[in-house]
């Protein structure tokens, strides 16, 4: 009797994209009950959640501006994912890459932008890249698991903002732990005077286009994916494989930092205690339901950039708790990760 | 002798698929009492699968068992424990930094519960010892026993259960043949206390020593059971290979093949090793003064017990794992401070013992597989990029020669069954084995009869261009069929280096346990 | 006289800090003495405190409250083991996936039970239980027989578990089934039965660490309260080998950094607090650079166990 069901079942499940199409939708669903059970219109919380990035230029500003760190800290989950390693540390990079383009912005306050803003996004990426070399030295040298050390580092990088921010270069008028602001020469250019668009985009698509190379197509790629695949056989046929966890997880780290970096130079204009907040593990989340692909992370980023924006909306609006968005992002996770378990079967 | 019981158990009609595998195709099976019965095929004829649903591993798709006449459901190991079945596996199930009494206790009720004071039950395990005349320690940790004990401590954990029927997978693997002799002594006081054994094997030369009845395997379908005295071997050799292979052309069965070799050694020689010795970390020593030359067109054989320096030696000749001490020279050149990718370059080949483990991408595409290790080379990479178009290209054409039964070059690894595997190994190792040196290790675990001979000719035929090989193989039959030279090791040594007119059986198994030969 | 008493507040404040650790150390070993390596600490840890604070501050019953903890640690344990050992999936992923879901949970419950109020829900802190008796015993009395019943509670657990694993039939048979699962079941051990057994008291045991936060330390639910205990706890486990008494005094050690940061916060020796802060992060970096390598781990730690899959 439901014959057709099952063949149209079948014909989805093995269509990779349709699948994780149907995992999304169900998702939504399932989300869906959760918050009428909340007694909420879900209809009306969708509504806003999925459209406010598109009704106004200012709502998809917002969407742009947010998906340019969330690519970028998704980046520095997934190529130490290629290698078979997790960074849980993107957080931690991302404030040292703030707090290196602070430290270059501020002490070089008075060069040219054609100087400085080089040199702030330099000292963002150099110490991301520091702060994810850590971890890979630690692995290296002590086969300490990554998980652990990345995560410990975090919690030392939330003191040294909050240390930067008040003892070193913090600003006692501001109310709130934050340094003075970087030269104006350190500013990223904008795109879009009203609303507000800095030319980060750019450098993230750049970027974006630059990793799916390294990583899908260059022989250093292909060491990495062996790595993951089985570190033991990579070892076996000649791959280092010890420095390819290093080299994933320096590269981690240099990503997350740019994002810092470019989080200072386009917007904030300073190290704020707290900055990063509105992405905190958001990056792992879409690096895991991107499986870890280069190519999906940049669409799957946008995607939780409009449910982002739209849970923040939501709150505003329908009053709503802006954490029913993680729900929602929670269980497409859930459903995508599932739907690769139905699909093995 | 102990044929002519009543049937104690049968299976009917079995059918048990893997994915696109159709491992068994309406198998039957059936078991005399205080009979030892052969369970004879090829790798890939079903034979441990068909056992893994008697043991409960694997759930049937169809089919039914009946033990004593009643109908029983196995849907565990547990299940098939009580039914009185007992199953020693070919790769020990044994917890290594447990002692040997907690290994057989698991699982069973012990008698002090709550203080775990085993002394009870260890005097159970000499009282079994003794009955069947086998030696173990109940106290030692399992770890530290050589295979052929870690043999009878799986043996024991049946016998412990009181089992009935004891299947016993490929048991011989692991032993010299004076272990065997051994074991099939013991095999005959089981069956004299009352047990019922199913020995599964692919080795002819064995069923036909020690079996009473020989049920043939090849595919997945039953081909024939018969009484051993009624067999002849040419009859089971055909029953293995089936239609498709010519046993007069292959290596396997006809001597000629590798008797008309030319098997005068050249002068030119491609590997030397000088009194290498390795130490692990934990500083135990793995290999001890290893002295062995390899020459052009030579196939130089590594016989030995599992465990004693195979392994290393091979990682210590492909650069895996640095020496301790001594040289290693590659056409005279040291190349003791080379990496595995520096000797990749130099055209060394390497076949790892455990393909899983060592040799294989599982979540990579089979390309990524086929190419592993060569993939800095041309064509397949140029300029720090990989040419996927290339890769592909020749991916396509080994899956064809090879074999290798896959969706194609795309298709992930993971997807591939266990033969299929071992032939991504041995298609990655042939199509870019250099002139230089092929170190293979076990290379045909895991094959059937046509693909082990296909292998086989490989072999014989990198000898006739002149390459040489170094063959290290758990399967002393493989070595005698197509090694120039055999080296045997004990306990990382080299106790001694045959040529080809000085091999005989019973001398290699005396010098697999120990004894010395002058060199 | 007043160094003494100062050396005795010190281990007073030692065995009241070591709670979390051991609770959350200790049920991340038993679930990994399965062979599933539990990632979600931190936020099964906040979604215990979180929900356990709120049963309390509604029903004015601690002992509600950490039913509460147990409850959601529990149910995570079901979620966890149900992901990893019956649907096979990566156990890491798993361990983030649910991470992300604790701590999104943790603070959208409060919202939407008590919702936004200007000062914070406060609920009773757990009461001191003296113990008759041995409370009297000078300074060792002072020292370890008056503190709260989650204290005796962790002591009881440590010691439990190492008789449990060490010295009975069962704990031979879990610990089996972390070291080689296929062993364990073709002797007749359900490995599915075991790890899920283990998932979910070890998931409890987490909750109960979570919830302790808010009953003894806050006395309401913050964001992030934990502030990386869960993922200590996970460090802990390898400091002490996954073996329950070497955990029980690491959870000592853990506990000491944390007192002793406070300590010289409070004392302002002319180190700028922040450094303090990121004591004991930096020291548990700094003690697994001596011991990682070293440390013995059930073989099968983070691998799932599939009996029909065939490895030749």
């Amino acid at each position: 009797m439901f014959w057709w069901y099952r063949e149209i079942m079948k014909k989805i499940l093995s269509n990779t994209f349709a699948s994780y199409f149907l995992a999304v939708v169900l998702a939504f669903i399932a989300s869906g009950v959760f918050i009428a059970a909340m007694g909420y219109n879900p209809l009306k919380a969708y509504q806003t959640i999925l459209f406010t990035s598109f009704r106004t230029v200012n709502g998809f500003t917002q969407t742009l501006l947010k998906f340019i760190p969330l690519t970028l800290l998704a980046f520095s989950f997934t190529v130490p994912y290629k290698t078979g390693k997790f960074n849980i540390g993107g957080e931690g990079q991302f404030l040292m890459g703030a707090i290196g383009a602070t430290a270059v912005g501020i002490l070089g306050a008075n060069l040219p932008t054609y100087i400085l803003l080089p040199l702030v996004l330099l000292g963002g990426i150099v110490m991301g890249g520091l702060w994810g070399l850590i971890p890979g030295w630690l692995l290296y040298q002590f086969k300490i698991s990554e998980i652990l050390t990345t995560v410990l580092l975090n919690f030392v990088s939330f003191a040294l903002v909050n240390y930067i921010a008040t003892a070193v270069w913090g600003d006692p008028t501001a109310g709130h732990p934050t340094t003075l602001p970087i030269g104006d020469g350190g500013h990223l250019p904008m795109l879009v005077g009203n609303p507000p668009l800095h030319s980060g985009i750019i450098i993230l698509l750049l970027v974006a286009v630059g990793i799916y190379y390294f990583t899908d197509r260059s022989t250093l790629g292909y060491d990495i994916v062996a790595t993951g695949a089985n570190p033991r056989a990579a070892s076996v046929y000649g791959i280092n494989t010890r420095v390819m966890f290093v080299l994933g997880l320096l590269i981690a780290g240099a990503l997350a930092g740019l994002g810092g970096a470019i989080e200072v130079a386009g917007i904030q204009h300073h190290l704020i205690e707290g900055m990063h907040s509105n992405f905190k593990i958001l990056g792992i989340i879409i690096g895991l339901i991107s499986g870890g692909s280069s190519l999906a992370v940049p669409f799957v980023a946008f995607f939780i950039s409009i449910l982002e924006v739209g849970a923040s909306a939501m709150q505003r609006t329908l009053m709503i708790p802006i954490e029913v968005v993680y729900i929602v992002e929670a269980l497409v996770l859930l459903f995508v990760l599932l739907s690769d378990v139905v699909r093995r079967r | 002798m102990t044929s002519g019981h009543e049937v104690i158990l049968q299976m009917q009609e079995i059918c048990k698929r893997f994915d696109t595998l159709q491992a068994l195709d309406h198998v039957n099976f059936e078991l005399r009492a205080r009979e030892i019965h052969g369970l004879l095929g090829g790798n890939g004829a079903g034979k441990t699968t068909l056992m893994n649903v008697l043991y409960g591993l694997y759930r049937e798709d169809s089919g039914e068992i009946f033990l004593k006449g009643k109908k029983i459901a196995v849907n565990s190991p547990k299940d098939a424990i009580r039914y009185g079945i007992g199953m020693v596996h070919q790769h020990f199930l044994q917890i290594g930094s447990f002692p040997v009494v907690q290994n057989i206790v698991l699982g069973t009720s012990v008698k002090n519960r709550f203080t775990l004071n085993l002394d009870y039950e260890a005097g159970k395990i000499k009282e079994l010892c003794q009955r069947f005349s086998i030696e173990v320690d109940p106290f030692a940790n399992v770890n530290e026993l050589p295979m052929g004990t870690r043999q009878k401590v799986e043996i024991l954990k049946a016998l412990y259960r009181g089992v009935d029927i004891l299947i016993l997978d490929e048991p011989t693997t692991n032993l010299t043949p004076q272990e065997v002799d051994a074991l099939f002594q013991t095999l005959k006081v089981m069956v004299n206390e009352g047990l019922s054994i199913v020995f599964i094997t692919h080795k002819l030369r064995e069923v036909m020593s020690v079996c009473d009845r020989i049920t043939l395997l090849r595919n997945g379908q039953n081909v024939t059971t018969i009484d051993r005295r009624a067999a002849t071997e040419e009859e089971l050799v055909r029953g293995m290979v089936g239609e498709t292979m010519d046993v007069s052309k292959s290596v396997i069965f006809s001597k000629g093949a590798s008797e008309q070799i030319n098997r005068s050694l050249s002068e030119r020689v491609v590997l030397e090793m000088e009194k290498v010795h390795c130490v692990s970390e934990q500083g135990i020593e793995l290999l001890k003064n290893i002295t062995l030359r390899v020459h052009e067109g030579e196939i130089f054989g590594i016989a030995g017990v599992a465990g004693n320096g195979q392994l290393e030696l091979a990682e210590v000749i492909v650069g895996i794992r640095p020496i301790s001490a001594g040289e290693i020279k590659v056409y005279g050149k040291s190349s003791s401070q080379m990496i595995s990718s520096d000797l990749l370059r130099e055209g060394i080949t390497y076949i790892p013992e455990d393909r899983l483990e060592d040799g294989y991408l599982p979540k990579a595409t089979v390309a990524h597989n086929l190419i592993l290790g060569a993939h800095r080379q041309e064509p397949y990479s140029k300029k720090g990029f990989i040419n996927w178009r290339k890769v592909y290209e020749v991916s396509k054409e080994l899956i064809k020669e090879y074999n290798i039964k896959t969706s194609g070059p795309a298709d992930t690894a993971a997807n591939l069954s266990g033969g299929n595997i071992q032939r991504v190994m041995i298609a990655r190792a042939f199509a870019h084995a250099g002139d230089s040196l092929l170190v293979a290790h076990n290379p045909t675990r895991g094959l059937d009869i046509p693909s082990m001979d296909f292998v086989y000719h490989k072999l014989l035929e990198r000898k006739r261009q002149g390459y040489s090989t170094l063959l290290l193989s758990e399967d002393l039959d493989e070595l005698l069929l197509l090694c120039d030279r055999l080296g045997v090791m004990y306990r990382g040594e080299l106790v001694g280096i045959l040529n080809r007119d000085q091999f005989e059986k019973y001398e290699i198994g005396r010098m697999m346990s120990g004894v010395k030969r002058n060199l | 006289m007043d160094i003494s008493q100062g050396f005795i507040t010190f281990l007073r404040s030692l065995l009241l800090t070591m709670v979390p650790f051991v609770l959350a150390a200790q049920g991340t070993m038993l679930a990994g003495r399965t062979g599933v390596f539990i990632v979600a600490q931190e936020g099964i840890m906040l979604t215990s405190a979180s929900v356990g604070f709120i049963v309390s501050y509604k029903t004015g019953s601690l002992f509600y409250g950490m039913l509460a903890a147990l409850l959601v640690g529990g149910i995570y344990g079901v979620l966890i083991a149900y992901m990893t050992t019956t649907l096979k999936m990566n156990q890491f992923v798993i361990g983030l996936s649910f991470y992300f879901v604790g701590v999104g949970l943790s603070t959208l419950i409060p919202k939407l039970v008590i919702g936004v109020t200007l000062t914070p829900p406060l609920i009773p802190t757990l009461q001191d239980v003296p113990i008759p008796a041995l409370r009297q015993i000078p300074i060792i009395g002072d020292i370890f027989f008056n503190h709260n019943i989650l204290v005796y509670l962790s002591i009881l657990i440590s010691m439990l578990l190492y008789y449990f694993l060490y010295k009975t039939s069962w704990g031979l048979e879990m610990r089996s089934v972390g070291e080689n699962p296929k062993a364990a079941d073709s002797l007749g051990i359900n490995v599915s039965l075991q790890r899920y057994i283990a998932v979910i008291i070890g998931c409890m045991l987490i909750g109960l660490a979570g919830v302790y936060l808010p009953m003894v330390y806050t006395g309401t639910f913050t964001e992030q309260m934990t502030r990386g205990r869960g993922w200590l706890s996970s460090a802990l486990a390898f400091f002490g080998g996954w073996r329950p008494l070497p955990i029980f005094l690491g959870s000592l050690f853990f506990a000491g950094i944390e007192v002793l940061s406070y300590r010289v916060q409070v004392q302002s020796v002319g180190i700028p607090y922040q450094f303090l802060l990121m004591l004991p992060y930096v020291a548990t970096i700094l003690v697994m650079m001596l011991t990682f390598k070293r440390s013995t781990t059930p073989a099968f730690l983070g691998k799932n166990y599939d009996r029909e899959k065939r490895t030749l």
